[in-house]
């Protein structure tokens, strides 16, 4: 089965290692990602004006290429799906910008050439922008990849971080039941065995891009995620997104050296986990990026 | 017959006045084909406004009014006796809506809205120039009531009935009556215990001998029309044979086996065959079926073996009871919003976040702790107590919208019983507006902050968590611009009232309208708040809208005086809007019998015709719009009369 | 701008009510209907709705309670199947099928009743005027029985 895959601009440079994983995660699992051929950066942040197209064209002409593949994208970045889907959401729901942009990617003479190639109709939301989790949830089946699971990992205390972009706002995002206490990383690590640790910090912000402004700010929220998953007696926390990763995991650098007693603990992406659970050469998990190197947790459970 | 018809304008102060052109609505009217007389006033329905009508229909000799004001829901009956005092048939007086339909909903368009009222004013005065002098018609009536629902509104309304001499039938759904008031400790803002209070009701409602009292029964069907109601109840099956039942107690004490007791809202345990608490009225246990271990494995028995009456009976079916009544009064109280909606909260997984009726076990002295507050995860002592208003209220994003009324004032108390439990605690209570309406409740808030020491915070609570064996509790202090962190030993969710879960379900059996959020719709919100729109249903309590103690007991003594005052007149008077049959038309094809539903019509074989009921039509239409030679009418909105609306309706 | 003139059969439990309830929350919509009040949808005859459009009706909605909660029990049923079977009927007199509109709205609804509203003269408005061919059509035919005022009956 081929899915249209958009990885966007992060884990083509600093989050290969998350790239690589996650396609490697889906070939054992029967799914090919086919990487768009053509894209841009998704615009990082989704703007909040509603009088102007141009600040959500880039992700719209990755939609629309996007469609030209298949019904669906899936993406893995946080911020990426978080766009992607909000945009998503205003060209399915607002005329009056569907209209204007769709003006606008006829006209650009960059890209008129593709789009008109295969651009039949206009981009009016026809592809559904899917996260990588909810494409195990909803495509695969976390029965069927727990079938393919070679290794559980059994007695492996994980902390799912979900941050703020996959969830908020919910009203736009929908991506799990219930914004505040979202499962779906739970049931997703429960069908490779683990010890799901249920800690409180779980949907609180990571500091986000703050880190490049207030740094001082941004290491509190993330000291805080991390204290409270470490209280739990977390052996290591998975997440989704590589600037949570970064806030969490390098800046623990930091931490220390803030915080007496402060105690370290791994931070990985939650497909190099199903990467191990599904035995996966180590070559492929590439761990070096990591501040605080996960391979001892593991190997104290005999999982590398 | 010639017409004379009179038309009225209302001005409604400039409800409508000040959309509508009424000079020129009346002026215009003047010219049309009979129409004797057009005028308009500032209140049609004051006293000078009906006395116009009044000396109008003499001096003019009218033969028709139309009162072009507000619904017909509102003044129809107003205007209707204005016209009787002047010797005008009732019948002959109509409103034109140009209130709810015209002026308040084209506020933004004053000419197209005056274009509007014309024709909707040209409707009525063709209809009225083909309306009948009527008498209504009399039906005989049951005087005898039922009330659904066995809380204090219902308890209430069933007394209040009883004592003026009609005979009650009083249904509660679960095993003993008291509802939800019977769970609540004290009461604000007297702080008198609730069930003494409460108590000496129930056992009245149970010895009154005009009541009839059926406990752990439903409602399964209703039918028929005021005066003359059929409901069938379902009497569950308890397995006890409650007429043989002495109340001993012995078979609840040997059952082995425990559940989570509703009663005591999950805090303590019940066992399967049980009275919900101690003053349960009537005291007889029932025996839930689905806990219990003989009806699992056929095995145990043991409350069978042990009762010395033999009043235990596995065997035990539902039952089904038949009753007549003139007259049904709906007070199906509240439930509390599902705390599992309240992610932010826990969602009912953290064990020292409470709701408010736990709390209420927590304070009463016949709760799970006797009295003393200590939380449900340890049993210690709670130092900091933090109270949530608003929780699921007000929120019209994620929850209800409306304001739940009651709970700034309950958690106020709260507050003042814990600290009068726990005096060297700490109260907090998050608010985003403390509302305090009602006679004394200013002062009960000021002593609770004055003299008890609360803390009030302005803010919302944003997350609720476990932290070391404490309750995180992150909130927001708006008045200071600050974020407010406390580790709290437990909170108290002031969580938002919501219709009882029967609610819905029984609006369906009984035919009555709901409002949006489920709660019952009142005829009209402020001059016909207890009544519902469908005649011979009557609202009490909480299933209304939310309420305290003292407006639940008010309104169920305002719909037993409306019930008494129904029941003063030995028939029934109804509209005589009903459908009747041309005989000599009728072919006899018998369509009309097949729509019917109240079995209206009956077939005269020896003429080879149909003839309807009045005393049973209730006036629907279905036979008229079925009848394929149009030999069936209504009285007064006849075939004729519609299509001469519709075309007045589209004159330019 | 054309503006249609629509003609609303509500029934007097649920979206007459509902139509109440939109006037006293003040909210505003299309003032082209004009509503007549039957005591249930079910009392709606094809010939009512055939004679609206005689009369020069661009559109005809009727508001009925909700499936399960007719105050008449089942009087909403009648009206359902009785619209589904004119729909077609009109097509084939050359009206265009949207010109008829069935909602349930309840007593609560009277957001639905400005949206529906709102929505089917938007609708009607893009159907333009009816084209009365119809009444030459028509015109040969005798009016409905009733069309001229009856004495009635007892």
């Amino acid at each position: 089965m081929k899915i249209p895959y958009y990885p966007g601009c992060t884990l083509h440079e600093r989050a290969l290692d998350f790239d690589k994983a996650s396609r490697e995660c889906a070939n054992v699992l029967g799914v090919e990602l086919e990487e768009l051929p053509v894209w841009t950066c998704c615009g990082a942040v989704f703007p909040l004006t509603t009088d102007s197209v141009m600040e959500i064209l880039a992700a719209v002409r990755n939609l629309a290429y996007a469609s030209r593949m298949g019904d669906k994208v899936v993406t893995l970045c946080s911020f990426c799906y978080n766009v992607l889907k909000r945009t998503n959401k205003v060209m399915r729901e607002d005329g009056e910008r569907r209209e204007k942009v769709n003006l606008f990617l006829r006209a650009d003479t960059e890209t008129r050439d593709k789009i008109e190639s295969f651009l039949k109709e206009d981009y009016v939301g026809q592809v559904d922008v899917l996260h990588y989790i909810e494409m195990l949830r909803d495509v695969v089946g976390f029965d069927k990849m727990a079938k393919h699971v070679k290794t559980r990992l059994e007695g492996l205390r994980v902390a799912p971080y979900y941050g703020c972009m996959l969830l908020r706002p919910h009203g736009e995002m929908k991506f799990d039941e219930h914004p505040e206490q979202p499962t779906i990383f739970e049931d997703f690590l429960t069908a490779l065995g683990c010890d799901v640790v249920d800690f409180p910090m779980k949907t609180e912000c990571c500091g986000g891009f703050q880190i490049v402004r207030d740094e001082e700010t941004a290491i509190a929220c993330s000291q805080t995620v991390v204290a409270s998953a470490v209280k739990r007696d977390a052996d290591l926390i998975i997440t989704t997104c590589p600037l949570c990763l970064y806030n969490l995991d390098r800046k623990q650098k930091e931490m220390e050296k803030r915080v007496s007693g402060f105690r370290k603990i791994p931070v990985i992406y939650f497909t190099q986990l199903l990467g191990i659970a599904l035995g996966i050469d180590d070559e492929h998990l590439d761990f070096s990026d990591n501040y605080v190197d996960p391979r001892p947790a593991l190997a104290e459970k005999n999982l590398v | 017959m010639e017409h004379r018809i009179g038309v009225f304008v209302c001005h409604c102060g400039s409800n409508i006045a000040g959309v509508v052109d009424v000079k020129r609505v009346a002026e215009q009217l003047a010219d049309y084909p009979g129409v004797a007389y057009s005028t308009d006033y500032l209140y049609m329905c004051s006293d000078p406004g009906q006395n116009m009508v009044k000396d109008a229909i003499k001096k003019h000799s009218l033969t028709g009014v139309v009162v072009s004001a507000c619904s017909p829901t509102l003044h129809e009956a107003t205007f209707r006796r204005a016209g009787a005092a002047s010797d005008l048939n009732q019948y002959r007086v109509e409103m034109a809506n140009i209130r709810e339909h015209c002026s308040w909903v084209h506020r933004g368009d004053k000419e197209k809205a005056t274009e509007k009222a014309i024709k909707i004013i040209k409707t009525m005065i063709e209809k009225v120039k083909q309306n009948e002098a009527l008498e209504p018609i009399s039906v005989p009536m049951t005087h005898r009531a039922l009330v659904v629902g066995g809380g204090i509104a219902g308890i209430q309304a069933a007394l209040d009935i009883a004592n003026a001499g009609h005979d009650v039938v009083l249904v509660e759904k679960s095993p003993s009556v008291g509802g939800h008031m019977a769970q609540l400790s004290e009461t604000f803002p007297t702080l008198d215990c609730s069930q003494c209070i409460l108590t000496p009701k129930m056992v009245e409602v149970s010895q009154h001998p005009r009541i009839r009292l059926l406990t752990y029964c439903e409602i399964d069907d209703v039918s028929g029309y005021v005066g003359n109601f059929k409901v069938r109840i379902r009497k569950k099956a308890a397995y006890v044979n409650r007429d043989v039942c002495n109340g001993c107690g012995l078979c609840v004490e040997k059952c082995p086996r425990t559940v989570a007791s509703e009663f005591e809202e999950g805090l303590a345990t019940r066992k399967a065959i049980y009275t919900p608490f101690a003053q349960a009225v009537p005291n007889k246990p029932v025996l839930d079926r689905d806990n219990c271990t003989y009806f699992e494995s056929g095995k145990c028995g043991i409350c069978q073996k042990i009762c010395p009456v033999n009043a235990v009976d596995y065997e035990q079916k539902d039952e089904f009871i038949e009753e007549e009544v003139g007259a049904i009064v709906v007070a199906t109280g509240f439930d509390l919003y599902p705390v599992v909606n309240i992610g932010e909260y826990g969602g009912g997984s953290i064990e020292d976040v409470v709701t408010s009726l736990q709390f209420e076990r927590l304070l009463s002295a016949s709760g799970p702790t006797g009295g003393e507050v200590r939380r449900p995860s340890d049993g210690k002592i709670p130092k900091e107590v933090v109270f949530l208003t608003c929780v699921g209220s007000r929120d019209p994003e994620n929850h209800v919208s409306y304001c739940s009324k009651v709970c700034c004032m309950y958690l106020t108390k709260h507050a003042m019983l814990y600290k009068h439990n726990v005096h060297d605690g700490q109260a907090y209570v998050f608010y985003m507006d403390v509302r305090t309406g009602g006679k004394g409740y200013e002062e009960f808030y000021q002593r609770a902050t004055e003299e008890d020491d609360v803390l009030y915070l302005r803010g919302k609570v944003s997350k609720l968590f476990e932290e070391d064996g404490k309750v995180m509790v992150w909130g927001v202090d708006t008045l200071t611009g600050r974020k407010v962190e406390i580790a709290a030993d437990l909170v108290v969710l002031g969580l938002a009232m919501v219709p009882n879960s029967t609610a819905v379900e029984l609006s369906k059996k009984l035919k009555i309208q709901v409002s949006e959020w489920g709660f019952y719709s009142e005829a009209h919100p402020k001059l016909r708040p207890v009544e519902s729109l469908a005649p011979g249903f009557y609202l009490a309590g909480a299933a209304q809208g939310p309420k305290d103690i003292p407006d639940a007991v008010a309104q169920a003594s305002a719909s037993a005086s409306k019930v008494c005052a129904l029941f003063s007149e030995k028939e029934y008077h109804r509209e005589p809007i009903v459908a009747w049959i041309d005989e000599d038309e009728c072919s006899g094809c018998k369509v009309c019998i097949s729509v019917c539903p109240y079995d209206a019509i009956e077939f005269d074989s020896e003429k080879g015709i149909s003839r309807i009921q009045e005393a049973i039509c209730e006036g629907c239409g279905a036979c008229i719009a079925a009848c394929p030679s149009a030999t069936i009418q209504q009285r007064n909105l006849t075939d004729s009369q519609l299509y001469k609306m519709v075309s007045a309706a589209l004159e330019d | 701008m054309f503006e249609p003139k629509i003609i609303c059969f509500f029934c007097k439990w649920c979206t007459y009510a509902g139509a109440d309830l939109a006037g006293t929350s003040r909210k505003q919509y299309a003032p082209n209907g004009v509503v007549l009040r039957v005591n249930c949808s079910g009392r709606i005859d094809p010939q009512h709705i055939l004679w609206a459009f005689r009369e020069g009706a661009d559109g005809v909605l009727i508001g009925g309670c909700h499936p399960g909660d007719c105050h008449y029990q089942d009087g909403n049923y009648n009206t359902m199947r009785r619209v589904s079977i004119m729909k077609p009927m009109l097509e084939a007199l050359g009206i265009e099928p949207d010109r008829l509109c069935l909602e349930w709205i309840s007593a609560a609804e009277g957001d639905k009743v400005v949206r529906v509203m709102d929505e089917f003269v938007e609708t009607v408005r893009d159907l333009g005027p009816l084209d009365l061919d119809l009444t030459d059509r028509l015109s040969g035919a005798e009016a409905p029985e009733g069309a001229e005022v009856v004495e009635q009956k007892s």
